[in-house]
């Protein structure tokens, strides 16, 4: 059989980070073609500080224009940039100590090359064309380079800056899950049994926690597409960003049988809400074998829905609370 | 500092893996088993249990929570988490023990960063407002660092190259070791730069690893091991996050610790460092004052092998091993957190009954 | 050595879906400046900090310790970061107590905070997935276990739900101040997660919450009252395991007996003056007298119906309003914590327990399955009969 592709999955959110009045004022006037500090005793700190550095203790604020002009205070060239940095041309992060602030500010300066850069060099802050009330409205270029240009100033006050978090994950599928996996494609449910507690999990993690034993393929059993309802809950979904339900739904831990441990999430389509109940008895229909795919099933969670495509009751009498409720978890 | 004696009395390491393809908690499992076998204790002797790991190198909000799966939990267990490497874990369970309530505690740390990009995750350490939106990265930081040395001229390339040659040579020996290799200070020199001054080559490798260890209080730890390897003190601390704020030449976080811990008030034999970046360990040695009479990283450090969360405390597990094996009679373990070493814990060991 | 450990100063933010007002650096500066100001201390009176708070995709920033530094007064100093899922605000108090207890530390400053409202918790809890079916979605089949087993009437949950946010109508800090709250309204609002209703369940916060420990020497040079802590305790278990009993939970029995235990506390119901217990879902309440071994098994929901967990009841639960009433999950638990502390010190203002002198602060967390308690008193060693 051949290869399950690699796992991969995107962690993302568009995060609203309210700014507070020093970071507030910092991106407007960041936005607004302007670059502040923050006077504290003798010094000014670039980027401004909502305290006083030196000991934490509250000051009052007193905000004042810097740059935009600067000196580089240390630096570094960046070969390969990431997805996430301000540029997918090679730059240079720098330390800038700009004209009139005693301390320097992290940023990007963007420079025909390495050769351009060194300790000691003016720069100074461009804007970019759009801004968005965030840190990287602005970067800066060696001083030679610049292009000074009129910045229409915004409307209002910053008091949100966003940052969408997106970061991407690879792995491979673990051995167990594989197995699992390969299982559900052929129609079966593949658990295992633990040698040491005796133990039957399903989906199993490749261990058995009781009884701290790593379990093997020798382990491997093969449970009946039946069971009973351990468990369930009925859900109204909450919008957010990334959800995708919209109408209330069920989600079912059905604890096949000769299983100790239940299928946990399990998508209820075809019953009713008001007919469906602890220990009612179920059977698993799988998708026609041409249709089946694993898809959002990772190393930790374990959605089947790509190959199971619903429960139906099997008509025989509900299970007795004994026989289902020290197993649901 | 604590009047309490503890020592390490048992302690367990994974190799460096680039890829661990099955879970964190089985990595942890073969740990615990392995440290309960070499003390022949049962799980439910140990009073405390404390773990560190990191949610995001996951990319799963409450990652850790499975943890605990590895590390034994039934019957319930004194537990606790710290989303720090696994030293800072095993302060909090040195600080524990210090009560001279309980005796016995089980520390261990864990990561896999091979699911994620670090230098993507990573900026997301750094200021949220000021610096994550750039895609900050340590790496960048390493190399801001690393120039700052320079231009100070406390270091030179050829330094750094030299930190990594040697480590490398020493990770030969290491079976844990993720890269080993002989190659010559001239040989690394002539690879192109990635975050400049910085090489590829002075960076840690992408990792997946474990570690953890059982400290004990003083007549428990005479009774499990013949030699137990005492804790002389712990110490950490943390540095301004604000690299414009620090003079990025020194460490004076570890400086202050080493002065509390009373580092020079006798031969240090083995300091195992956490130099994640090869300038590091020229910060970290003199903020040490560490002399040539002290084997520096004999294990090949986090350049050889750099399972974030677990590699401080498989610093300081190198340090004890080799306070165990005789080959040292007293060292220090460091760990660091943040980037451009913004946290530093030691901790001092020492032999003897 | 062991020394006894007491809270000298607290400080809360007012807590508020979203505090659009503040950084994070400003959120837990807020609540810090106002422990140290009641202690009549400052940053530099600290010996080490200790933080605490849920995972750190709620705000898309990795091991704030780093980042929070500055803020916090920590450069150059300990500071150190607990993560215990729900449970962490409680864990992250205890984790400072220890530090002082152990000797090591004098004064140590401890945060617990949740800046909620710039992520979406839900999606945090489902693992940054679609389909998440929240915490209430976790514990509503337990819940409704509960309910099966106990033959508890259904409006118990209403109940708590409505005694809680007139708790919090006393509570300036609170983020709910719901002034018409009843029970009508409660059982007329949607259900999320059957059997509970929108009106059973916590609020998403921003807050944050901090607390100034020392020891004897620190607390003969407090200006306050100080809270003395008695005893703590924790215990996890396995998330899921054939035969976990999810209802009571025997991690939260053992944690319950190790903490009564430690204090001298033989009947904790009699013996304890009021209790701050960690409540998201307004059915805990009962579930946690029972499952912390304060009522008999089966008992606890008749203890909520009798009025005794009220104010001005035998044994008041969340007289600060609760989790129900402001919900900064980090801070959750720490404000449990904070609020057994407020008591006994009889600085609770408008829901003060008269004569308060031994306080239960709790929170637990994950599937259920962590648990972290502390017992404060307004006296040293408390003696009980």
């Amino acid at each position: 059989m051949s290869e399950l592709p690699p796992i991969t999955y995107t962690l993302e959110y568009p995060y609203t980070r309210t700014t507070g009045p020093v970071v507030g004022a910092f991106l407007t006037a960041l936005r607004d073609g302007r670059i502040l500090g923050s006077r504290c005793g003798d010094r000014v700190i670039c980027p401004p500080l909502e305290f006083d550095p030196d000991t934490a203790e509250p000051v009052a604020q007193d905000l004042v224009e810097v740059g935009p002009g600067g000196t580089v205070k240390s630096w570094t060239w960046i070969a390969e940039p990431t997805r996430k940095h301000p540029f997918q041309q090679p730059f240079a992060f720098a330390l800038i100590v700009l004209d009139g602030a005693d301390t320097a500010l992290s940023h990007a300066v963007k420079a025909r090359g390495i050769d351009a850069m060194s300790t000691g060099m003016r720069v100074r802050a461009q804007w970019r064309e759009e801004r968005a009330s965030a840190v990287t409205d602005v970067y800066f270029v060696p001083e030679a380079d610049a292009v000074d240009t009129y910045v229409p100033p915004g409307e209002g006050e910053v008091e949100l800056t966003e940052h969408l978090i997106s970061l991407d994950f690879k792995e491979a599928i673990h051995p167990f899950r594989e197995r699992f996996a390969r299982g559900l494609i052929a129609g079966k449910f593949i658990g295992q049994k633990s040698p040491v507690s005796g133990k039957v999990y399903i989906p199993s993690k490749g261990y058995d926690p009781l009884a701290r034993v790593a379990m093997t393929e020798a382990d491997d059993v093969e449970l009946p597409p039946v069971g009973i309802v351990a468990g369930y809950t009925v859900i109204t979904p909450v919008q957010y960003y990334g959800q995708k339900e919209t109408e209330p739904y069920i989600r079912a831990s059905i604890l096949l049988d000769g299983a100790d441990q239940p299928l946990g999430q399990q998508d209820i389509k075809n019953i009713p809400h008001d007919e469906f109940r602890s220990g009612m008895r179920l059977r698993a229909v799988f998708r026609p074998e041409s249709e089946r795919k694993i898809v959002e099933m990772d190393n930790r969670w374990g959605s089947t829905g790509g190959v199971i495509d619903h429960w139906e009751p099997t008509g025989e009498p509900d299970a007795p609370p004994e026989k289902y409720l020290e197993h649901l978890f | 500092m604590s009047t309490e004696e503890i020592a390490i009395v048992a302690v367990a390491q994974t190799p460096s893996y680039r890829h661990y393809n099955d879970t964190e908690p089985s990595l942890l499992m073969t740990l615990v088993n392995q440290i309960l076998a070499d003390t022949k204790l049962d799980r439910h002797d140990i009073d405390f249990t404390i773990a560190g790991s990191c949610d995001y190198l996951s990319g799963l909000p409450f990652a850790f929570v499975s943890n605990v799966d590895g590390f034994g939990a039934w019957p319930p267990v004194y537990e606790s988490h710290v989303e720090m490497d696994g030293a800072w874990a095993l302060f909090e369970a040195w600080v524990r023990l210090s009560m001279g309530d309980i005796d016995l505690a089980l520390v261990a740390g864990s990561g896999k960063s091979s699911p994620g990009s670090p230098r993507e995750i990573f900026p997301l350490q750094t200021d949220p407002y000021y610096t994550a939106p750039l895609g900050f990265d340590p790496v960048s930081a390493a190399g801001l660092q690393a120039q700052a040395l320079i231009d100070a001229g406390k270091a030179t390339e050829r330094d750094f190259a030299e930190v990594v040659s040697r480590s490398r040579r020493s990770a030969l020996a290491n079976p844990n070791a993720q890269v080993a290799k002989d190659v010559s200070v001239d040989e690394l020199l002539k690879e192109p730069y990635f975050a400049s001054p910085l090489r590829k080559h002075d960076l840690p490798p992408i990792s997946d690893g474990a570690s953890a260890l059982l400290i004990a209080r003083g007549d428990k730890a005479r009774e499990l091991t013949d030699k137990p390897v005492w804790i002389r003190g712990i110490d950490h601390r943390m540095e301004s996050h604000h690299l414009g704020l620090r003079d990025l030449t020194v460490s004076d976080s570890t400086r202050i610790s080493a002065e509390k811990l009373g580092l020079k008030s006798g031969p240090v034999d083995v300091a195992e460092l956490c130099v994640r970046y090869s300038p590091e360990e020229i910060i970290l040695v003199e903020a040490l004052g560490l002399s040539g009479e002290t084997n520096i990283n004999p294990s090949g450090g986090p350049l050889c092998g750099h399972p974030v969360m677990a590699s401080g405390l498989i610093r300081i597990i190198e340090v004890a091993e080799r306070i165990r094996s005789g080959e040292a009679q007293r060292g220090v373990g460091h760990a660091a957190s943040g980037g451009a070493l913004q946290q530093n814990l030691l901790c001092l060991m020492e032999g003897g009954a | 050595m062991a020394e006894r450990s007491a809270v000298i100063g607290i400080g809360q933010t007012k807590y508020a879906r979203r505090r659009g007002d503040l950084s994070i650096d400003g959120l837990v500066r807020e609540a810090a400046l106002r422990a140290l100001e009641d202690a009549q201390l400052t940053f530099k009176d600290i010996d080490a900090i200790v933080i605490g708070k849920a995972p750190d995709a709620l705000e898309g920033v990795m091991m704030p310790e780093l980042s929070l530094a500055d803020a916090l007064g920590a450069v150059g100093k300990p500071i150190h970061r607990v993560h215990t899922a729900g449970s962490v605000g409680a864990s992250t108090a205890i984790s400072a107590a220890t530090m002082v207890e152990s000797g090591i530390f004098d004064t140590v400053l401890t945060v617990g905070y949740e800046k909620q409202s710039d992520g979406n918790a839900t999606w945090a809890l489902g693992g940054g997935r679609s389909g998440s079916q929240g915490a209430g979605g976790s514990f509503a089949p337990w819940i409704r276990k509960y309910i099966e087993k106990s033959a508890a009437p259904e409006h118990i949950g209403w109940k708590v739900a409505v005694k809680d946010r007139q708790n919090a109508l006393k509570n300036p800090y609170a983020h709910l101040h719901l002034k018409d709250i009843s029970i009508e309204k409660v059982k007329e609002s949607p259900v999320l997660w059957d059997p509970l209703h929108f009106l059973e369940s916590c609020p998403s916060s921003d807050g944050a919450a901090a607390m100034v420990l020392t020891n004897e020497k620190g607390v003969a040079r407090a200006p306050q009252p100080p809270a003395w802590v008695v005893a703590h305790a924790k215990r996890t278990e396995f998330t899921q395991f054939p035969g976990r009993d999810t209802v009571k939970p025997a991690a939260g029995v053992e944690c319950a007996k190790a903490l009564y235990k430690k204090a001298g506390i033989t009947n904790p119901i009699r013996q304890i003056d009021c209790a701050e217990i960690y409540v998201p879902f307004s059915w805990y309440e009962p579930m946690w007298l029972e499952g912390h071994l304060i009522t008999e098994e089966g008992s606890g929901w008749k203890l909520t119906e009798s009025g005794a967990t009220e104010i001005g009841g035998d044994f008041p639960v969340n007289m600060s309003g609760g989790v129900l009433s402001s919900n900064p999950i980090g801070a959750s638990g720490m404000i449990r914590c904070l609020e057994a502390a407020n008591q006994v010190r009889g600085t609770a203002g408008d829901y003060q327990v008269d004569g308060a002198r031994v306080a239960l602060g709790h929170a637990y967390g994950g599937a259920a399955n962590y648990f972290a308690m502390w017992i404060v008193s307004s006296e040293k060693e408390p003696k009980f009969s």
